[in-house]
């Protein structure tokens, strides 16, 4: 406990039980450290995944050994994929216990070897803060990424002689000049370029360069699912979100450009279609801290590697001011004749919640969504005027994740307004949560998209397996009795009209509070490049008169 | 174009560390061929052969992948050219009476070391490069081959390195 302590560490995240029983003991004298019960460990895997992402510090969540430690399995995976600053710490059975099929024995060193960016079974007490340190550097360093620590009971009991090891700090990774150069040369002589902004730009810090770049050489700025934010919405040259599901203009001006700098992107096939067909005009410099990352799906014309923030500070250096008025012209011609359709027709669809929390909120808050089509819909439509405030599952897709990481985010930030954005599916992953968010008194809002259907799935079944619907429909059960039940505040909402009370009557209630939006069961998300598809095949919504013509 | 590739490393003696490079080679889909691991002159630590299939591009993802396991201190793509390599095979032979004593003599002739006989059975141990190795292995597999182990390979850089 006093390493984490010396790490900074002020909240974890977990659930006791018997191998992690000394921790728990010795947390009673570690009043500064504050644990959050949970009720569920994947959750406090997602809470910590959530603190990390807003607060940019490494995310603690704490299980017991077995079930427990495989408990958090997915929410480790999730921030592995997502490159998430994490620290798992798991009970394990005492020494003597270990490989002999122990009660509540099970080698997560093993299970969590693949989503771990690195994971270690401690052998003796007096090795415990030098692999805290480790694990807290390796979390927090280049890519970043979970590291589970597995201590066995006894070793948790044995007293240290060992000193606290204190945090080192951490050097950033320095680009090569000539790699900048070589950039550099490109973008000067690039007539049609779009940068695509990625999570390591926020990772980074790096927002502001970002910006600056963007307005002294006039390039517009894309980004992917998890790069939202990372140049505000409101800015002229901030396009939003590409890919299968992002808005028309940054994918078709991808796709038409001469030159794309992906930065802190890993050009992930969702964000690049088939990647044969991605920006096939284009020269593509990537920047990006993970030499694992060059070249993994799209090949570079050229690279930098390292720190953004030092990356964009050098290219700031070198460049002059420049004006591509045609190329903005034609990609503001893209925006307005392919805008994200908020539909006229009475009755209550996604879209119009989402049109109505985004004027209500403004770009201030912090929204986390759960995965699916009102994930989609909340990344083409919701503004994000500063970094750190979109928290998304973007590489591992992991429903249930929201509502939890939505909370995690509300205790590292209690002065900002946080609200999850869930389905009907996902919420009934994790809703147990209800009972932490109400005991904490945390003032979560959660818009809930009640459309009784898995409707990403569902439209996936509509359009590629002939309609055939299997397995899709999900019951749910009476959301005011449950939110009774949990004693946490709620309204309902079924017609466009009430949209608008029923936000208000969220943001004006102190503490947890649920709005359940019973929305029409279907309703199709676009644009949507098909999978396998190049980003060219976009199909555009066809309820705008161009679509067909596209 | 998919080819061998020869890859030294150093690695430190860590619990899993083999674990964790093969499981690397395993979820990312790279062709392992053989993996030979020992230790060596430095105390606490490992240096390994791998043999790995694959075009250029896959390679380089491969030692980039290796580079960022923490236990991995250095990895290198060798040139076979530019290499010491060498691979040990034992092979057993079962000859028919008549041919005994002429297998007995190619044995000899391909083992640096004495070859042993135990009954009709008969033992070479051969130390060469693996094109070399195939050769030996199947002029004697004329006489009655039996079983053969081989180790894989292990090769260092001719050339001063790091690490």
């Amino acid at each position: 406990m006093q390493s984490l302590a010396d790490h900074g560490v002020d909240l974890v995240f977990g659930y006791p039980g018997g191998a992690i029983l000394p921790l728990y003991d010795e947390m009673v004298r570690h009043p500064n450290v504050r644990h959050v019960l949970v009720r569920h460990e994947q959750c406090a895997a997602h809470m910590a995944d959530g603190y990390a992402r807003v607060t940019g510090k490494v995310g603690v969540c704490i299980a017991t050994s077995g079930p427990g430690a495989t408990n958090l399995v997915t929410g480790i995976a999730n921030a592995a994929m997502d490159g998430i600053p994490m620290l798992a710490i798991t009970g394990q059975v005492a020494r003597k216990g270990i490989g002999k099929d122990a009660f509540q024995e099970t080698d997560i060193q093993g299970v969590t070897l693949p989503i771990t960016k690195h994971n270690y079974l401690v052998p003796s007490v007096d090795c415990l803060p030098e692999i805290l340190e480790e694990a807290f550097d390796v979390a927090g360093r280049g890519r970043k990424g979970p590291v589970l620590v597995d201590i066995p009971k006894d070793v948790l009991q044995a007293a240290s002689q060992a000193k606290t090891a204190k945090p080192k700090p951490q050097d950033a990774q320095k680009p090569d000049p000539e790699q900048i150069r070589i950039a550099w040369r490109m973008i000067q002589n690039a007539k049609r370029p779009v940068a695509i902004a990625g999570a390591g730009v926020l990772h980074a810090g790096a927002s502001n360069l970002l910006k600056q770049l963007a307005e002294r050489c006039d390039i517009p700025v894309a980004s992917s699912l998890l790069g939202l934010g990372a140049i505000g919405s409101s800015h002229p040259l901030c396009l939003g979100m590409m890919g299968m599901h992002g808005r028309a203009a940054p994918t078709l001006a991808v796709q038409k450009a001469d030159l794309v700098l992906g930065i802190g992107i890993r050009f992930d096939d969702r964000l690049t279609g088939e990647t044969a067909g991605f920006a096939p005009k284009a020269q593509i410099i990537h920047f990006d801290i993970d030499p694992c990352e060059v070249g993994k799906t799209v090949s570079p014309d050229a690279f930098v590697l390292g720190d953004l923030g030092q990356t964009l500070t050098a290219l700031l250096e070198l460049a002059q001011p420049r004006q591509r008025p045609e190329w903005r012209q034609q990609i503001e011609a893209w925006q307005a004749e392919f805008p994200v359709v908020v539909p006229k027709e009475s009755g209550l669809v996604m879209r119009h919640v989402l049109h109505r929390l985004d004027q209500k909120l403004n770009g201030q808050a912090i929204v986390a969504t759960d995965v699916g089509q009102h994930q989609m819909w909340a990344a083409q439509m919701l503004r994000f005027d500063h970094p750190r405030s979109w928290i998304s599952s973007g590489g591992l897709g992991t429903m249930g994740f929201g509502f939890p990481a939505a909370m995690g985010a509300k205790f590292a930030q209690p002065h900002t307004e946080v609200w999850a954005i869930v389905g009907d599916g996902g919420f009934q992953m994790t809703l147990q949560e209800l009972q932490t968010a109400q005991e904490n008194s945390l003032d979560v809002k959660i818009c809930l998209l009640n459309n009784g259907y898995l409707g990403m799935v569902r439209q996936w079944q509509e359009l590629f397996y002939e309609n055939r619907l299997s397995h899709v429909l999900l019951g749910n059960p009476d959301y005011q009795k449950l939110a009774e039940a949990y004693a946490v505040g709620f309204a309902r909402c079924t017609e466009q009209d009430q949209i608008d009370e029923t936000i208000e009557a969220a943001r004006s209630h102190k503490g947890p509070f649920l709005c359940e939006f019973q929305v029409q069961m279907e309703e199709n998300l676009f644009p949507m490049v098909p999978p396998g598809s190049h980003n060219s095949d976009l199909v555009m919504d066809p309820a705008l008169p161009q679509a067909v013509a596209k | 174009m998919i080819r061998s590739h020869i890859v030294t490393g150093l690695v430190k003696n860590e619990t899993g560390t083999l674990n964790r490079l093969t499981s690397l080679f395993r979820r990312r889909g790279f062709s392992l061929a053989s993996l030979n691991a020992g230790d060596c002159e430095k105390p606490g630590h490992s240096r390994l052969t791998l043999v790995v299939n694959a075009d250029d591009d896959t390679l380089s993802q491969c030692l980039r992948q290796l580079e960022k396991l923490l236990d991995v201190v250095q990895v290198q793509d060798l040139q076979p050219e530019s290499a010491f390599r060498t691979e040990l095979a034992i092979v057993k032979l079962s000859p028919s009476p008549e041919e005994s004593q002429q297998a007995v003599l190619a044995a000899q002739a391909a083992s640096p070391r004495p070859v042993q006989t135990f009954g009709a059975l008969i033992v070479a141990t051969l130390v060469d490069q693996p094109e070399s190795l195939e050769r030996s292995i199947a002029s004697l597999s004329e006489f009655g081959l039996v079983e053969v182990v081989r180790t894989g390979l292990v090769a260092l850089a001719a050339e001063q390195t790091v690490g």
